[in-house]
């Protein structure tokens, strides 16, 4: 299944470096109290961690869709993050606190597939916070949407 | 009459009851349903949503015009589109539809698309088209926040009828709660009537019952009177009678004899007048006993002397004093009151024992005769007033000596009790508080 799962992400890879973006370009950058200060994951280093999928409504689209990405804790871990507060930055700027526990409390991901299909700057990729919101019922809530960042680029970690 | 009444509160109550949960649960529904309809949702949020559209299409305008990179140029593209693309999903697409503010929207995208600036697309153009797309999203952004006012007053206007709705429910269950615990209380009042009706009914049972025993009480006395009062007057009638027959005079054996008979009756007569005026002055309490502590042995031996009855009787005293805490003059008259029943109903070669006993904290002294007992039902009735055993009714005898010695003894804090002695005759049973030796 993961060997199906790298091959499909494979060829999606390709599909992506076609219209424009490479492997090594930096998808996502963390600040703060992390290793140095500073780290930059690639497209590749995300690879590296193991993957999730979420079927959950959303609040901006219809039905349930298949999220697949890395668990956000996964991420934070990766970075050897420690704080109580994320701070997430989106490619508008759309700036958002989240606390740490969330991310240990639930299974939230930062997908980078939808339904099987990439997400993209035009859409709400290359990154998107996906809290599991049909397993829990406390997450139907605008506080919880909030946390939900697309076009995630940069967290701060403190 | 009153059984349907019953029905009909039995009814109303049960109606009460139904109504009262039923009202609840409505209320509860209401309240349900506004906790599921209060949550707020992210696609309520049109207004910046459309915001931010306006500022990407402003934002990629100032990229175009301005010396920024080729690069930020693209990011803005990117980002327009996506917020296009945003509003053409699901929720918000419907949102727009039914304001009627989605007509030409996909339109402009299509257009923006096909002037993609990362495909080479003509920057000119896409100036232009940004420019005009600004223009149009202004007119619409102040429709879509109308809409979304008008859609959360509606929501509002729908949570208020629920919450009135519930209120309405609740203020009914509270009308019928009252009713119900109006009827309660008037079911249990009802209840409370028949109870002291039953009390009453029981009380009235009672007041007969004693009415009755005192009537009872009355025949006897008839009784006594026609018998006791009676059979020494008629005595000294016939004496008289004889005294004075004409010729033949009585000689002066025959006066002496007949003085004797007279004087006998009329000793009966004022023994018996003595008895009731005790027994008057023991009901109206007037009786106090003088308590101190004496031998009941010599109070004992002292009545059986005053009988004068001869060898018959025999004071049996025990190795020990027995020493009573009571009255000596209400003791000797209870102890001569059953030496006299003992004599008069057990035959004349009989003999009599009186037996003082200390019985640990109580001084006895039975009474015991050989004469022929009592039955069990003349046992049950021997201390009631004026009762005479039906197989004595002709002898002396008030009907009031035992009643009154059970009134003397108990008076001292005693107890004068009666039981058959084996082999034949009663056994006179007189306790009273003793003084135990230290």
């Amino acid at each position: 299944m993961t060997a199906m799962n790298r091959l499909l992400f494979g060829t999606v890879m390709l599909a992506v470096s076609a219209s424009g973006a490479a492997a090594e370009e930096v998808l996502l950058t963390l600040t703060g109290a992390v290793t140095g200060g500073q780290v930059e994951l690639t497209q590749a280093d995300l690879d590296a961690l193991e993957w999730h999928e979420i079927a959950t409504s959303t609040t901006v689209t219809d039905g349930q869709p298949v999220f697949r990405g890395v668990l956000m804790r996964d991420i934070l871990d990766h970075a050897q993050a420690s704080g109580d507060t994320v701070t997430a930055r989106a490619l508008n700027d759309y700036v958002i606190d989240i606390p740490m526990v969330d991310f240990h409390e639930f299974d939230v991901i930062a997908a980078l597939y939808m339904d099987g299909i990439a997400l993209t700057p035009r859409d709400k990729g290359p990154v998107w916070i996906v809290y599991p919101r049909d397993d829990h019922s406390v997450l139907a809530d605008i506080r919880y949407d909030m946390r939900w960042v697309w076009q995630l680029r940069a967290l701060h970690v403190q | 009459m009153n059984r349907l009444g019953a029905y009909w509160r039995s009814a109303g109550l049960g109606a009460l009851i139904v109504v009262c949960l039923g009202l609840l649960i409505v209320a509860a529904t209401n309240i349900i349903l506004i906790e599921r309809q209060m949550q707020i949702s992210a696609t309520q949020n049109m207004t910046w949503i459309f915001g931010q559209t306006q500022i990407e299409a402003l934002s990629l305008s100032a990229a175009l015009a301005g010396d920024t990179s080729s690069d930020d140029v693209l990011l803005r593209y990117d980002l327009l589109v996506s917020r296009l693309n945003l509003l053409r999903d699901g929720p918000q697409w419907r949102f727009l539809s039914e304001a009627g503010l989605a007509e030409g929207l996909m339109g402009w995208r299509d257009g923006l698309l096909r002037l993609d600036p990362a495909e080479g697309g003509d920057t000119a153009a896409l100036k232009a088209h940004v420019t005009a797309l600004t223009t149009a999203l202004r007119q619409k952004a102040s429709q879509v926040m109308s809409r979304e006012w008008q859609v959360q007053s509606e929501r509002l206007d729908r949570l208020s009828k629920l919450h009135l709705l519930a209120l309405a429910a609740i203020i009914g269950a509270l009308i019928s709660g009252a009713a119900l615990a109006v009827l309660l209380v008037d079911r249990e009042r009802r209840l409370m009537r028949a109870r002291v009706d039953r009390l009453r009914a029981e009380r009235l049972q009672r007041d007969l019952n004693r009415e009755r025993a005192a009537s009872e009480g009355y025949r006897r006395f008839a009784d006594l009177i026609a018998h006791q009062v009676r059979t020494p007057l008629a005595v000294i009638d016939s004496a008289m009678h004889r005294l004075t027959r004409s010729g033949n005079p009585p000689t002066p054996e025959v006066i002496h004899a007949k003085a004797d008979v007279s004087r006998e009756a009329v000793a009966r007569l004022v023994r018996l007048t003595d008895t009731a005026l005790l027994m008057a002055r023991v009901d109206r309490g007037a009786v106090a006993p003088d308590l101190a502590c004496h031998d009941l042995d010599r109070i004992a031996a002292t009545a059986i002397e005053d009988l004068h009855a001869g060898r018959r009787v025999t004071l049996r005293s025990g190795n020990r004093p027995v020493t009573a805490i009571c009255d000596p003059v209400l003791t000797s008259e209870i102890l001569s009151n059953l030496l006299s029943n003992a004599l008069l109903y057990s035959p004349p070669h009989t003999e009599i024992d009186v037996r003082p006993v200390l019985n640990g904290e109580m001084a006895m002294c039975d009474v015991c005769d050989q004469g022929s007992g009592m039955t069990p039902e003349e046992l049950t009735s021997a201390f009631d007033n004026f009762m005479r055993g039906a197989r004595h009714r002709d002898l002396p005898g008030s009907g009031l000596g035992l009643p009154l010695a059970r009134h003397l003894a108990r008076l001292q804090g005693g107890d004068l009790t009666l039981k058959p002695r084996e082999g034949g005759g009663l056994i006179a049973r007189l306790s009273l508080p003793g003084k135990v030796a230290t």
